[in-house]
């Protein structure tokens, strides 16, 4: 920081070797970090995909008689699991499952249909509702939070605080029932169930209005709570009293000293938020009607359909593992890396 | 926290706990004030089915009736009395919560204080923690309630015990590390005392605030996570009253009769909050904010 100062005054560029070669190491650091990180997280979704898949080999009964017909011999039943390969030992298959995901093959479902294809409709639609919902809370919970910082003990502060908490302890099956109730039968504005157009997609964006809100609401409130927590962490630091002392105007203080220390916390928040979101998408896709993977994911665990349950959970820990490694790569910029 | 220390003289102890008793005696009626709400609706839950009005599993209206004076809610999907059902539906869901978060406090109580006392399993404990965090309740929930298919409530149980554990192993194992290193500690297991008694007689007392406000918190969560699984029909199964699965059935009629939904969303949500409010009168305050107003 000191030299940052420094270059600014000459106005030239750094050109001793010294400030060049320490800037060097720091940013290989922060590479060698991610990469490390990144290999952290592949390894402990791995692991997970593993409980997964020896959880639903547990489970009673298999693929091959929860997706027979009626009238189906002993023979056929026998015939069928040879063909889904379900007489193999469950490494072996897991083993298999396993090598082929690098390349996107995540397998072939007990009815015969590729994964990939059976996740490509209903995937994306819930990506887009999780992200929408993350992007919604963390712009709400940054812009509550920042306000009940501006007066800190004040009415607004302690209302934010009470409301946010409250938001957070709602399910979001109740939360979707209190916006249906009023928003769409009382004010008649939003429709109440999601119509699907030919492609697969939600027939319209005001479709997607009411579940985005119902995910995001409780979010709003977890992470309002974050952001307020980490802003008054970051108040009670020297510098920020002496930025108050020197005059600076309330939104500059806040801008410059509080929230970019506050930047940390608020990523690992909103990254556990991830999590909360998909887990809540399949509610809300199931009262909404909405064209996700929740009913992929619970048709698939009534099948016994362990490539199907072990191709959910790889897509949405993919996802949550992103999140969470941008997480990881926030506090590496912020705090630096330690080794 | 700052109290019970035992190896503060008997004298000091007293007189902390008065000082701590003339402070804290107006915020503890503020305290039990917060805690109201979410008694009185559970022992309204609990009472509710000796008030229903009419048999839970007999039609008695038209299926999606509005309210009138026989059915005062209205009827439901069958034409069941909504208002019977929504009095006889509350009291398991608040049972089931309350016995998950009794369970997963105990068990984390131990399990955490371990944790703190043998370092090595604390890092396993970090590492599961970290691997429950990818997955989403709602996934774990319908594995394990499949997997058990006539458990209904108990495997809901199961999995929101197995579920929450790790997590609320690792804030005990938190507050514990702090009063597993203090030298009373290091005496008694020095002195040859059992690790039993080092954990359950020497380092739970001092985390007895920690352990309250876990409680309150894991009520919130397991409200949620039980009524989410009854949502998605996999706890208790249709013929039974409860209230998140009254949501469930009756919303294909939520034009017709808005209030068979209505009625167990409100007493859901207004449980959720009652019980957080109480759970966050429970939490510890330490010391006071010396935020500097901007």
């Amino acid at each position: 920081m000191w030299s940052g100062a420094e270059t600014r005054v000459d106005g030239k560029p750094r050109a001793d070797g010294e400030a060049r070669s320490a800037e060097k190491p720091r940013f290989v650091l922060i590479a060698g970090h991610v990469v490390w990180s990144a290999l952290r997280r592949l390894a402990v979704l791995a692991v997970l995909l593993g409980v997964v898949f020896a959880a639903v080999e547990l489970l009673p009964g298999d693929a091959a008689s929860s997706t027979s017909e009626r009238g189906e011999s002993a023979a056929d039943l026998a015939a069928r699991r040879t063909a889904l390969g379900l007489d193999r030992p469950l490494a072996e298959r897991f083993w298999d499952w396993m090598t082929a995901l690098p390349t996107g093959d995540l397998g072939t479902s007990a009815r015969g249909e590729p994964v990939t294809r059976l996740l490509a409709g209903p995937f994306p639609n819930t990506l887009l509702l999780g992200g929408l919902a993350l992007a919604v809370s963390l712009a709400g919970a940054l812009a509550l939070g920042s306000w009940a910082a501006l007066r800190p003990g004040g009415r607004t502060d302690r209302g934010i605080a009470v409301v946010a908490t409250m938001a957070f302890a709602l399910p979001e099956f109740v939360v979707a029932i209190a916006l249906l109730l009023v928003l769409s039968l009382r004010l008649g504005w939003l429709p109440a169930v999601t119509l699907i157009g030919s492609d697969g997609a939600p027939a319209s964006w005001s479709m997607l209005l009411l579940p985005l809100l119902a995910l995001a609401v409780p979010q709003i409130g977890w992470n309002t709570r974050i952001v307020r927590a980490a802003l008054a962490d970051q108040a009670a630091l020297p510098h920020v009293s002496a930025a108050i002392i020197d005059g600076l105007p309330r939104h500059r203080i806040l801008t410059h000293h509080l929230l970019p220390g506050a930047l940390p916390a608020i990523a690992v928040g909103v990254a556990t938020s991830a999590g909360m979101l998909l887990g809540g998408a399949v509610v809300v896709e199931t009262l909404f009607n909405y064209p996700g993977v929740g009913a992929v994911l619970a048709g698939a665990i009534a099948d016994r359909d362990t490539p199907v349950v072990a191709g959910v959970v790889a897509a949405t820990g993919g996802a949550i593992s992103v999140v969470l490694l941008l997480a990881d790569l926030v506090r590496a910029r912020t705090v630096g890396v330690r080794l | 926290m700052t109290t019970a220390f035992p190896h503060r003289s008997p004298d000091q102890r007293e007189l902390h706990g008065a000082l701590d008793q003339i402070a804290s005696g107006r915020s503890r009626r503020r305290r039990a004030l917060r805690a109201a709400p979410a008694l009185a609706l559970v022992l309204l839950a609990l009472a509710g089915p000796l008030l229903a009005p009419h048999p839970i599993d007999r039609p008695l209206v038209a299926p999606f009736a509005a309210p009138d004076a026989t059915a005062m809610l209205g009827g439901d999907l069958l034409g069941r009395d909504v208002l019977s059902r929504f009095l006889a539906g509350g009291g398991p869901l608040v049972l089931n919560a309350l016995a998950i978060a009794a369970l997963v406090t105990a068990a984390a109580a131990l399990l955490g204080v371990l944790a703190a006392l043998r370092p090595g399993l604390g890092r396993w404990v970090e590492r599961t923690a970290d691997l429950a965090i990818l997955v989403p309740a709602v996934l774990g929930i319908m594995l394990i309630a499949l997997a058990w298919q006539d458990g209904g409530r108990l495997a809901v149980a199961a999995a929101a015990i197995v579920l929450g554990i790790p997590y609320a192993t690792r804030v005990v194992a938190a507050a514990a590390t702090p009063v597993a290193t203090a030298g009373y500690i290091e005496t008694a297991a020095a002195s040859g005392e059992r690790l039993w008694y080092l954990i359950v007689r020497e380092v739970l007392p001092n985390l007895r605030a920690t352990l309250l406000a876990l409680f309150g918190l894991r009520f919130v969560e397991a409200v949620y996570v039980v009524s989410v699984a009854a949502f998605l029909q996999l706890g208790p199964q249709p013929p039974t009253a409860d209230w998140a699965l009254m949501i469930r059935e009756n919303s294909p009629g939520i034009m017709l009769n808005p209030l068979a939904v209505a009625a167990p969303a409100l007493a859901i949500g207004v449980l959720a909050l009652s019980v957080n409010l109480a759970a966050d009168a429970l939490i510890p305050r330490t010391g006071t904010t010396t935020e500097v107003p901007l």
